[in-house]
């Protein structure tokens, strides 16, 4: 009980914040406390332990917690920089404290209605952080985010509804769902309705368009919390909606390494649009659709093995993306201000530190994911992921130098938050390691197989710099244009319907169906 | 003689009379009266339906009062079950509201005499009110068919109350179609007695089988009910009607008047001729339901005026009450009350009452305070009437169906039927017209709260006025959480186990 209120309390200072809005006389002071709104969220994931929330949150849910409270921190503090006056400052933080409250909440709900709620309180009010700047590119990704989000909230309710279904005596707790699943009839509907559902708010492919078009026409502070901290909603619905169980070795095998092959098409897929983008923003959009596709390959794994040490991988590897992510959109912030060789030298440093580059964090993270990833072709093909991710993250750390000029102050806010989020990143992963994976890591074999991806990368980045030009120009968010064809159908679909139901409302027509309605009635009354 | 002592059926009686008193007395005493007697009576006719609700769901069984001591076939019978009790419960409520909206709205100027408009306005409230009161308690059809003439009849001039030609047009319209609902009724009703002997419903559901007088009567009385709910594509009538009323009373009758007719065909089909329903009929009613679902989504996802946008949500809105018959198919008749469709079906009508009550209201605040209701034209309506524009908010979380308000239970409740009974295909509709509504409402939405340029004036009296708004979309947003109770009242049914229910 008193763990439950614990956990509660997390939420309880966002909320309250936002309340607060509706005062007069505090709405002035909410937009400058959004920084202290994650305080209790990242109290109770470090001390989840002592305070004996074990049972509630598992060690891979308090890890991750943690890193997205700590983001959320450092991006707040850099919030009231986009605001444009006081019109707009109580809107931006109305829904930065619901988008945080919602994200902070998927870690802590304990059953599927409220799940959902906070679920659909990320996805949905994070609509209004997209569109802050009220240009037409904002409502237009805006338009997509919010499109995609609804549908997969769509997916997920019905996952929820079958998930519940399975359950014997009618209990809506997470763990119960997750119990009765390997067991339940709709067991396979369920699966893929929950996989579909997650998969898309961590931007697989073909549902990704959305992360691209959201992350770069966001503003700064927001596509920092957007790429590093909500689209682990996604993570943490998959690692604790799915039964990573030995039951559901043999049940799970074939949807596992279906997900797994999704998210590895997902992996290179990032990479290879990723490079065709000159945006900083675009393409660190594209990394994290890329990062995102290693995640759902681990887990994807781990339901075929019904390896639980997947949980614990996947979110250790998710814990470093977000304070990586972070802290690269942070940099791209600064690099707006003012042309800073420690920027850009520290920039590709924690970059290619999702690539596994040695002493990183992300080194730590690469490592602790090959162990659920097995020794097949998915390993393999997962392992040589890190020559495109260095490529791409090179790209990137070129594409913010060309942009970065000026002599501008960098604002104080932003530069502290980049140093802390970027100092997380390269550190917080060696904590957190499990057993001997530090031990395994500083082998000089380890440091090697690290390495050569890396090495392997680089010079394809030269080569991208010489010969890029001749990449094809493709959109940002690629097939969002195909999304138009798609309108189009829907929108003859919409014409045909509303051509048929003003036929339906002409009288003679209504009056016709009246009465027909009453013989066909009759009839099907009849027919037993 | 002590309170103890008197029978509670009386209750029953007081719900259709204490406002049918009401509506004559505003008739014969002076205009000024009209409104302070409607006032008078609300927190009467409310505490008579809490009271009606808490002896019901006490008892645990149905309650009944034979009117004058005769019972039936001789006799007229009143009776209240749980989703009867839920019908009184919501009336008073959704009634309440408009009228303290309308008071506001109706209010004359200073040192003006009250207006025509105000007292008829009145009058048609409270005879509005008795008449969805015997619908819900009304036991035999008969008695249902005067019931359901009253309300219709209370119900149309409320829709052209404005006066002008457009109104009195959709008004027209909704009256033919009305009258040859109720002639198709009526005549249902006819082929009954005539093969039956008697119209009380409990006495029928012993007696009628599946013949084909009674199956002819069945689809005759279901086809005009059908017509009266504007079940698509019997809807044409409605989207006029609802969006060209005032806004108090648009608040009526698209929460509870298309809801009578539909609690009658309710108990047609589940309490009345229990053992007539057939697969294709069920399907047949299914597939109307889903078909207005899909076709009144889209219908309000293409409309540019804000009251039409609600009213064709309306139209989609019934649509899931009518999928309670599909997924009740085949469910023994004892067994029907239990059933997660049943809980469903119920708690979408009691929140779509409310939720669609509190969109029209605080849409007519929004035309006030915008002069229009253009879509196009309401970026940053918010800062004008912020109470307002979060209670559309509220209202269109729970018509989208998000958690913890009425509208995700009901779906919650309807997919686990569909799942349970494996009829996937009314759930892919229904998590369809759930994305639907989120595209609709959201623009609305996100214009309401972005910066505009246009500007928009305070409404008179928008503070009372916005607060009444806000306190029912509160309603509808937390009516999920009655879900974490045994939902007991809706178990009490009259088909449940009942059927001796003031019978001798």
């Amino acid at each position: 009980m008193t763990a439950t209120l614990l956990l509660a309390a997390t939420l309880a200072l966002p909320l309250a914040l936002l309340a607060a809005l509706a005062l007069p006389r505090l709405r002035r002071l909410v937009p400058k406390a959004l920084a202290l709104a994650p305080l209790p969220a990242l109290v109770v994931a470090l001390a989840a332990a002592p305070l004996g929330l074990a049972p509630l949150l598992d060690a891979g849910s308090a890890m991750l917690l943690g890193a997205v409270a700590f983001l959320w921190i450092a991006a707040g503090a850099c919030a009231p920089m986009i605001l444009r006056g006081a019109s707009d400052a109580p809107r931006l933080a109305g829904w930065w404290l619901l988008t945080l409250a919602g994200n902070l909440g998927v870690f802590v709900a304990a059953d599927l209605v409220s799940f959902y709620l906070v679920y659909a309180m990320v996805s949905l009010s994070a609509y209004g952080l997209v569109v802050h700047d009220g240009t037409t590119r904002a409502r237009a990704a805006g338009f997509a985010y919010l499109a995609l989000g609804m549908l997969g909230e769509a997916l997920l309710l019905m996952g929820f509804v079958l998930a519940a279904a399975a359950v014997p005596d009618g209990s809506l707790a997470i763990r119960d769902a997750v119990a009765a699943l390997p067991g339940s009839p709709w067991r396979d509907a369920t699966l893929i309705f929950l996989l579909a559902g997650f998969g898309l708010k961590i931007g697989l492919v073909p549902l990704h368009v959305w992360i691209p078009l959201a992350h770069s026409a966001a503003p700064l502070p927001v596509s920092v919390v957007l790429s590093g901290a909500v689209v682990k909603a996604g993570v943490i619905g998959l690692l604790r909606f799915l039964p990573f169980d030995a039951a559901m070795a043999d049940l799970g095998a074939n949807l596992g390494m279906a997900f797994a092959t999704v998210g590895l098409v997902t992996a290179y897929y990032g990479v290879l649009v990723g490079i065709t983008q000159s945006n900083p923003k675009t393409v660190l959009a594209y990394s994290t659709l890329s990062q995102m596709g290693l995640v759902a390959a681990v887990v994807g794994m781990g339901l075929a093995a019904g390896d639980a040490g997947a949980v614990t991988a996947a979110s250790l590897y998710a814990v470093h993306h977000v304070l990586a992510k972070g802290a690269l959109f942070l940099a791209v912030g600064l690099a707006a201000a003012r042309r800073s060789l420690l920027v850009l030298g520290l920039t590709a440093i924690v970059g290619l530190g999702l690539a596994g580059l040695p002493l990183t964090g992300g080194m730590i993270a690469k490592s602790v994911i090959k162990v659920p990833l097995g020794d097949g072709v998915i390993a393999t093909l997962a392992g040589l992921a890190s020559i495109g991710t260095t490529l791409l993250i090179l790209h990137f750390v070129g594409r913010l130098a060309a942009k970065a000029s000026g002599d501008a102050p960098m604002p104080l806010a932003l530069r502290s938050a980049w140093i802390a989020v970027a100092m997380a990143a390269l550190a917080v992963p060696w904590a957190l390691a499990p057993g001997d994976a530090v031990a395994k890591a500083l082998t000089a074999e380890a440091m090697w197989q690290a390495a050569w991806p890396i090495g392997i990368g680089a010079v394809l980045a030269l080569a991208l710099q010489r010969f890029g030009h001749r990449l094809p120009a493709v959109p940002e968010g690629d097939v969002a244009a195909s999304g138009t064809a798609l309108a189009r159908l829907m929108q003859q679909g919409s014409d045909a319907t509303a051509r048929l139901e003003a036929h339906l409302r002409a009288w003679p027509v209504a009056g016709l169906s009246l009465l027909a309605l009453a013989l066909v009635l009759s009839l099907a009354l009849g027919a037993r | 003689m002590p309170a103890a002592a008197l029978d509670p059926g009386l209750l029953l009686v007081l719900a259709v009379m204490l406002p049918a008193t009401g509506a004559v007395a505003a008739l014969a005493l002076p205009g000024r009266w009209a409104g302070r007697i409607a006032f008078g009576l609300w927190p009467l006719g409310l505490a008579v339906a809490v009271a009606v609700a808490w002896t019901v769901w006490a008892a645990g069984a149905p309650l009944h009062y034979a009117v004058g001591g005769w019972a039936p076939p001789l006799g007229l019978m009143l009776r209240a079950d749980g989703p009867s009790a839920l019908m009184l419960l919501v009336a008073a409520i959704v009634i309440g509201a408009a009228g303290l909206y309308a008071r506001a709205d109706l209010r004359p100027e200073p040192g003006a005499t009250e207006s025509r408009a105000a007292v008829v306005f009145w009058t048609l409230l409270m005879a509005l009110w008795s008449a969805l009161n015997a619908v819900a308690l009304g036991g035999d059809l008969f008695n249902l068919y005067v019931a359901l003439e009253l309300l219709t009849f209370s119900a149309i001039p409320l829709v052209c109350l404005g006066g002008s030609a457009k109104t009195l047009q959709a008004a027209l319209r909704y009256l033919v179609f009305a009258l040859v609902g109720s002639v198709l009724y009526l005549l249902g009703t006819a082929l009954l007695y005539g093969a039956y002997g008697t119209l009380d419903i409990v006495l029928l559901s012993g007696r009628a089988g599946p013949e084909p007088a009674a199956i002819l009567a069945c689809a005759l009385m279901i086809a005009g009910l059908a017509a009266k709910t504007a079940l698509f594509p019997l809807h044409l009538w409605l989207p006029p009607a609802h969006a060209g009323a005032p806004p108090a009373a648009s608040a009526v009758l698209s929460g509870l008047v298309v809801k009578a007719s539909f609690f009658l065909i309710v108990r047609l089909w589940f309490d009345v001729m229990p053992g007539l329903s057939t697969a294709a009929a069920a399907n047949l009613i299914g597939a109307l339901g889903a078909g207005a679902i899909l076709a009144g989504s889209v219908m309000a996802l293409r409309q540019a005026r804000l009251k039409l946008m609600i009213a064709y949500s309306t139209v989609a809105q019934i649509g899931y009450l009518f999928l309670m018959v599909p997924l009740l198919f085949g469910v023994p008749q004892a067994e029907i009350a239990a059933n997660a469709a049943w809980s469903g079906g119920w708690l979408q009508l009691a929140s779509h009452a409310l939720a669609k009550a509190a969109m029209f209201l605080a849409a007519g605040l929004i035309a006030e305070a915008a002069g229009h209701d253009r879509i196009h034209g309401l970026d940053g309506v918010g800062r004008a009437v912020p109470v307002a524009v979060l209670a559309f908010t509220l209202a269109g979380l729970s018509l989208v169906g998000l958690p913890p308000s009425g509208g995700f239970a009901a779906k919650w409740l309807l997919l686990s039927a569909a799942v349970a009974t494996g009829q996937w295909w009314w759930a892919v509709v229904m998590i369809l017209g759930g994305l639907l509504a989120a595209f609709y409402l959201f623009p609305v939405i996100g214009r309401a709260y972005a910066d505009g340029t246009a500007a928009f004036a305070r409404p008179r009296d928008a503070r009372s006025r916005e607060f009444v708004v806000l306190a029912l979309a509160v309603a509808a947003a937390l009516l999920g959480l009655s879900q974490l109770y045994p939902p007991g009242l809706l178990r009490i049914g009259l088909g449940s186990g009942l059927a001796g229910a003031g019978v001798p």
